[in-house]
């Protein structure tokens, strides 16, 4: 086999500042884009649950839409798309002296976009999850709507909705190695550059996966923790440890014992 | 448990401000509903005096429950009126004299004034018991939060459950959770207790600690609506029993005689069942 290891470990542990930087773009897009998409999820969740009709018809189409297309398609059309039908055009952009390129907006609202309609269904089914005895007994003691929504459904929906929502922002940060598709310069994309360079493509792209693998390993300790300290909170036992959901043994007895405990919570 | 002076302050919001003395804490005037074309409640009337306590009873799919939940308007209702403790619920005369629905708000504060205990108790999980009893005076009413947690804990040791306040709900068993639950109401100061079926849920072994708590708070003066099919507890505490079949109320009277002598055949052969 035809292998660099020099080169190798040089790009894994002294990545240029080139790297470094895609990396960071990439971190710095999915972070951006989830906080969005969390807002705009929750909202067309919101909408979902009105009783006004055409919100609920409205977060239906959005759902159905953006659910059926992949987002490499959705990202070519609201960028590529858009500019050549002379709907929008994504400019360089200078926000507080710092130049962001037309292509990272369009990846930022793209992903947002696409996520946003992932989060609106773990929102609705976090809600729904929630006991309507739960709404009764708040508004018996007097709580309006919104403040038995506020007190009571969402402190309980949001444990629910962690696991989902951790794991979809886990799939999305994998999925921004598309964008190179519309010329933004993260991970994947430097990494193309590199190996096309030096012609060591098998070292790079290793490497390049190494630090997706390190970027979702990372989030994964994180989500454990909020998942526990959440838990914790709520009086429950601890979440699934990390190193079972990393390497997924998640066993059979492990998994009833935890249906147990959610029927527990839901009779209780 | 059961010591009158307890009791006394256990029910000090039935002494409350609204209605004086003597008045009907709960006036139902011909109340309707139906679920879609399904008539539910066709013409409902109930008045409930001050101190009183009313026991529901009717066979299944009768409506007591939808008509419970109608007097605090956890149930819309499609005609008719309903006035507790001598307001209007749910609706009120606008600015130009006509006959409005209340705003979110307004309806929140009446429930406030009501209590419900329900079937399946209801505790928030994500609190710890004490909390599930202070949290609606702090955050509804605005009471100052160490006077609430001091009544809260004074409303768990009269239910007998002061040493569970840091337990989680779910700890419990399902009589000592629908004690924490009738705290929870009363920590709210009611002018009213509604209880649907609150041991129907219960094993048999724990439906006497939560109809105790009940009884004492009958001795204190609370004015109750309760739907059960304890006829002991009815036969001991009511004032009145009340039956509904179909809708309709079809007997209303003093438990001896409603028991012993009933007017009506349905009530005969609903009674034939559960005596
Ligand atoms: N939300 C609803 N939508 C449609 N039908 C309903 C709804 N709630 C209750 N019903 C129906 O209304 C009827 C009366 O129900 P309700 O619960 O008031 O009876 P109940 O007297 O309390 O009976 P039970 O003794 O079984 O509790 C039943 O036939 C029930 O199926
Ligand atoms: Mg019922």
């Amino acid at each position: 086999m035809n292998f660099n290891w020099e080169f190798f470990w040089q790009a894994l542990f002294t990545p240029s500042r080139q790297f470094l930087d895609g990396l960071m773009l990439t971190i710095v897009i999915s972070v951006v884009a989830m906080a969005l998409a969390f807002i705009v999820g929750l909202i067309i969740a919101l909408m979902g649950r009105s009783k006004f009709l055409p919100f609920k018809i409205f977060a239906s189409l959005y759902i159905w839409v953006i659910r059926g297309t992949p987002l490499l398609v959705q990202l070519v059309i609201i960028y590529t798309g858009f500019a050549a039908a002379g709907i929008f055009r994504f400019e360089d952009a200078d926000l507080f002296g710092l130049v962001i390129r037309g292509a990272v907006q369009a990846a930022i609202v793209g992903l947002m976009l696409n996520e946003s309609a992932y989060v609106a269904e773990i929102v609705r089914s976090g809600l729904e999850s929630v006991e309507r005895g739960q709404h009764e007994a708040a508004l018996s003691l007097g709580m309006t709507p919104l403040a038995a929504m506020r007190r009571i459904i969402v402190p309980q929906a949001i444990r629910i909705m962690v696991p989902p929502l951790g794991n979809s922002f886990n799939q999305m940060m994998k999925q921004t190695s598309i964008l190179s598709i519309i010329g933004v310069s993260e991970m994947f994309q430097v990494g193309t550059i590199i190996s096309s360079a030096t012609f060591m493509v098998f070292e790079i792209y290793i490497v390049v996966a190494l630090y997706y693998l390190l970027l979702t390993t990372v989030w994964t300790f994180i989500q454990a923790q909020i998942e526990n300290v959440l838990n914790t909170r709520a009086g429950l036992p601890k979440a699934e440890p990390v190193f079972k959901r990393l390497f997924g043994v998640r066993s059979k007895k492990m998994t009833r014992q935890q249906l147990q405990q959610h029927a527990d919570a839901v009779k209780a | 448990m059961s010591n009158t002076s307890e009791t006394a302050t256990m029910a000090d919001g039935a002494s409350g401000s609204g209605a004086p003395q003597g008045e009907s804490i709960v006036k139902a005037i011909d109340v309707h509903k139906a679920f879609g074309d399904k008539v539910i409640l066709s013409g409902v009337s109930l008045e409930v005096a001050r101190g009183e306590v009313v026991v529901l009873v009717g066979p299944s799919g009768a409506g007591k429950t939808t008509f419970l939940r109608t007097l605090n308007m956890l149930e819309p209702i499609d005609g008719g009126e309903i006035h507790v403790n001598g307001q209007r619920i749910g609706q009120k005369v606008n600015s130009r004299g006509k006959l409005v629905d209340c705003s979110a708000r307004e309806l929140a504060a009446q429930r406030a004034d009501i209590g419900f205990v329900f079937q399946h108790f209801n505790l928030f999980p994500h609190m710890t018991v004490l909390e599930n009893v202070w949290h609606a005076p702090v955050h509804v009413k605005g009471e100052n939060k160490n006077e609430a947690v001091a009544h809260a804990r004074e409303l768990l040791e009269k239910v007998g459950l002061a040493d569970w306040a840091e337990a989680r709900p779910r700890s419990l068993s399902g009589g000592q959770q629908q004690r924490v639950a009738i705290a929870r109401s009363l920590a709210m100061r009611p002018a009213l207790m509604l209880f649907d079926e609150p041991t129907s849920a219960l094993d048999p072994e724990m439906v006497g600690e939560v109809l105790a708590v009940m009884k004492d708070l009958a001795n204190g003066g609370m004015t109750m609506v309760v739907v059960s099919h304890e006829m002991g507890f009815t036969r001991e505490v009511a004032d009145r029993v009340v039956v509904l079949d179909g809708g309709r109320i079809i007997e209303d009277g003093a438990p001896a005689q409603v028991f012993s002598d009933p007017q009506h055949e349905r009530t005969r052969q609903f009674l034939s069942k559960v005596l």
